[in-house]
């Protein structure tokens, strides 16, 4: 038998806890499916909750994110980073010309946000824009990088 | 079910999705255009089989040394079966790739481009 930590349930107790209705069936989820939590850390559904899916793998000196976003103009996509936050927007116009005399222009917007992980170098960050796949690169900072130390024997 | 048991099972090797996808028809031709990110334009195969057009794409593989954090990108593969009629030019199908759109041309056969009738007398 499993034995299960008691959880705070705020279906039990609202007002103590901080944990949403939603982080609560994810939990139960997890503890009564394992294996489903893992096809959906494979990808194995279509579960993302943006405008679009991204990836996030970790390098030995880098974290990787990987946005898809096809059909894009390599202009109309920006990367951002303010303040530990990953802004990835593709904006698109469009002029669509059905016949000679009518002319109207089609509009896409969208944008995903994503936390990152401590310690990056913020001025190193590179991205590519590649089969309508966005990858930004974020080298990890020296501090995190693993790193030998020598021990001083007296 | 045996779908859950099935833990250390790669995912990725043989599953497909069918890719977003639209028609449209213009005067000359239908055009099919998918949305299929991350494959390469060598890894398509396009055939017309009777009533059927079946596009595959493969998606390409991310490096070996990135280790997945967090996943949402399905890894899978693209395919898309259409049912078709034989109003279109099979020997003239264009296909073009570009930032993971495909592009796919049908140009019309002659019997059913719109003609335009004169009124003698």
């Amino acid at each position: 038998m499993k034995l299960v930590r008691y959880h705070n349930s705020p279906l039990y107790n609202p007002s103590v806890s901080h944990t949403t209705l939603r982080d609560e069936m994810d939990r139960l989820f997890d503890v009564a499916f394992p294996a489903l939590s893992t096809l959906q850390r494979d990808g194995f559904f279509d579960n993302w909750q943006g405008e679009f899916p991204v990836d996030l793998y970790q390098e030995k000196d880098a974290f990787v994110v990987r946005a898809e976003l096809p059909g894009f103009r390599k202009e109309d996509l920006s990367v951002e980073v303010a303040d530990g936050i990953l802004t990835v927007t593709g904006h698109q116009k469009t002029e669509v010309t059905a016949d000679k005399e009518k002319k109207s222009t089609q509009e896409r917007k969208v944008s995903r946000s994503i936390s990152l992980p401590e310690h990056l170098q913020a001025d190193k960050i590179t991205a590519n824009y590649e089969a309508g796949i966005l990858t930004v690169k974020l080298p990890k900072s020296e501090e995190v990088k693993p790193k030998q130390i020598a021990i001083e024997v007296k | 079910m045996n779908l859950l048991t099935k833990k250390e099972t790669p995912v990725a090797a043989n599953r497909v999705v069918t890719p977003r996808y639209d028609v449209h028809e213009t005067a000359e031709a239908y055009v099919v255009t998918a949305s299929v990110p991350g494959v390469d334009k060598s890894s398509f195969e396009t055939t017309v089989d009777g009533d059927t057009l079946t596009i595959v794409g493969r998606r390409a593989a991310t490096p070996a040394d990135w280790t997945p954090v967090y996943r949402e990108i399905p890894q899978a593969d693209f395919k898309l079966v259409l049912e078709v009629d034989r109003r279109f030019n099979r020997e003239a199908i264009k296909a073009e790739l570009s930032q993971g759109v495909l592009t796919l041309t049908l140009p019309k056969a002659e019997a059913v481009k719109p003609r335009k009738i004169e009124i003698l007398g």
